[in-house]
């Protein structure tokens, strides 16, 4: 697969302040990407930097093969990438029609058709200000401009934000249906019930640093909370094996938490002598909290 | 390029009528105030123990004159020059304390473009006032039945645009590099205004009093004006090659500081 995104020792320092350190992002070419990490976790720099809004402060990356740091190849990446910002603020002088025809002008792939459908979908009032419209009307307003631009990768910020849960469910199913058609989907959330609902791989981010960088079917398949309860207390370092990502002992009763490897682990700690053994799902939420309180 | 300019052009629309307004309140006043002016000019001249000024009788007898001292050479120069400032006000670095610089700058637009576009309906506007101001001159000289030479004052608005490039220039790098939304256009104001009006209120009354001093290398506003009596020969050239010259800086200053902007 080719990818769309690569960036390679990404940093961005604000004086003393690493946003990020140390980035290496591979996006491929028609997943559904979500990019975790708590508030500050570099997310939005990241992002940023990958359209040239921010410069880096060192590393290098690429979008759909142009390179981020340059200003000429930026704007080739702009033409082929849909953004939806954070905070989805738009020009609140501007009418919904104005601003779409002052959008599309930019596009020439735009999608009248889809444009077309959502303005009825999302029930925007064309002669309206955008001044004039509530929070969740500019969310909608604010994505359909990116859906509509009929680029080969979309970049959403926290898309949903803002949002309620019937428009959600419907931008999602936009999403969905955007990456069968053959579009890339990279977006940050701190919704992960919806990012297990629509991604295929998942990043983690915490503190600038990527912290995970798998497929979801494997993350879905392979984390597995792995509880045992002895017949005498154990050491912890007994259970230190590969796989293990976090080790948890409360008397008799161990609690691992396992990225891969389940299978030896199991054997592992039957041949301890544990008198019960029990394999759980993990969560991605739970894998996300692990993840970020490990470093913590 | 066509809705960069129609997005700039509704951003300033505002500013654009008030400046229409405000250039029509200078030009009515000054064109009803001859009369009178004229009328104290003729009596103070006339009165040995009046004032006497060396300029007085092109005043008394010179309309063209009095409309180049009071608009071009002041009034409406000045009004001119607030709204070319006001006009550059405004792009990327203001549209980040209004939260929409991501959604400009996901658009694929480079900043260089973005600039321009504002600068260009900056100049548009200028020169659209400068224009509507000679209308209403045109209009309300002849309603007070004075005539006047419209090409001389086609040069002079021309000069007044060539020379007020540079603080449209200028405006929009102070916007660029001072902080906040209102605060770098109070700051933009001060800095080029208050020096601007200083010395063009100085400089005037030192050519009055016939004396001359370096600091009118620096009278921007008397390069603007010109000499009354505008022509090919006459034009100030060197002062405008040096403002053009400045002008081209200050831009490749904005440029290169935008562009390095972390948004």
């Amino acid at each position: 697969m080719t990818a769309v995104i690569e960036t390679e020792s990404l940093k961005k320092t604000y004086g003393k302040h690493e946003a990020v350190r140390g980035l290496n992002l591979c996006v491929e070419a028609g997943s559904v990407c979500a990019f975790l990490g708590q508030n500050g976790a570099g997310k939005s720099s990241t992002i940023k930097m990958l359209l040239g809004m921010i410069h880096p402060t060192s590393g290098t990356g690429r979008v759909l093969g142009h390179r981020i740091d340059k200003e000429s190849e930026s704007l080739l990446i702009r033409q082929n990438v849909a953004f939806v910002a954070e905070d989805k603020r738009l020009y609140d002088y501007m009418t919904v029609a104005q601003i779409v025809r002052f959008t599309k002008s930019f596009f020439p792939g735009w999608k009248r058709d889809l444009e077309q459908r959502l303005l009825a979908q999302f029930e925007l009032p064309l002669d309206r200000k955008v001044r004039q419209l509530s929070k969740g009307m500019r969310t909608k307003l604010t994505l359909l401009l990116g859906f509509a631009r009929g680029c080969e990768l979309l970049i959403l910020d926290e898309p949903t934000e803002g949002l309620d849960p019937v428009a959600i469910e419907d931008v999602l199913q936009i999403v969905v249906s955007l990456a069968a058609q053959g579009t890339t989907v990279f977006f940050s959330s701190h919704q992960i019930a919806e990012v297990e609902q629509v991604a295929d791989h998942v990043l983690m981010i915490d503190r600038g640093q990527l912290v995970l960088d798998a497929p979801m079917d494997q993350v879905k398949e392979e984390y597995r909370h792995i509880h045992a309860v002895f017949p005498e207390p154990v050491e912890e370092r007994d259970l230190r094996l590969p796989g293990v990502e976090k080790v948890q002992t409360e008397g008799r009763t161990v609690s691992l938490t396992a990225s891969h490897n389940v299978d030896s682990i199991v054997a592992h700690v039957r041949m301890l002598r544990a008198r019960s053994v029990d394999v759980l799902p993990v969560s991605l939420k739970e894998i996300f909290l692990e993840k970020v309180r490990a470093r913590g | 390029m066509r809705m960069l300019l129609y997005k700039a052009w509704i951003e300033t629309r505002v500013r654009f009528a008030s400046g229409l307004i405000a250039v029509a309140i200078v030009c009515i006043f000054q064109i009803e105030q001859h009369a009178w002016l004229v009328a104290m000019w003729a009596r103070e001249w006339a009165d040995p123990k009046g004032y006497h000024f060396s300029w007085m009788p092109l005043g008394i007898h010179e309309y063209g004159w009095y409309l180049w001292h009071y608009l071009y050479d002041n009034y409406l120069q000045q009004v001119w020059a607030l709204f070319a400032i006001l006009f550059a006000f405004g792009g990327l670095i203001r549209e980040r304390s209004g939260g929409t610089v991501l959604f400009s700058l996901g658009l694929p637009v480079s900043r260089r473009r973005w600039l321009f576009s504002r600068l260009a309906v900056a100049l548009l506007e200028s020169i659209a006032l400068s224009m509507f101001a000679i209308v209403v001159v045109v209009i309300g000289s002849a309603i007070i039945h004075q005539t006047f030479s419209l090409q001389q004052m086609l040069l002079h608005t021309a000069l007044m645009i060539a020379a007020g490039v540079f603080l449209i220039a200028f405006g929009n790098l102070c916007y660029t590099l001072f902080p906040g939304n209102y605060l770098s256009l109070v700051l933009t104001l001060v800095l080029l205004g208050a020096p601007y009006l200083w010395l063009q209120t100085y400089m005037q009354h030192m050519r009055y009093l016939g004396r001359s001093t370096w600091l009118g290398y620096f009278d921007f506003a008397h390069a603007m004006a010109g000499p009354w009596q505008l022509n090919w020969s006459s034009a100030p050239w060197l002062t405008l090659l040096l403002t053009w010259t400045l002008t081209a800086a200050l831009l490749a200053v904005t440029v290169v500081h935008g562009d390095r902007i972390d948004y």
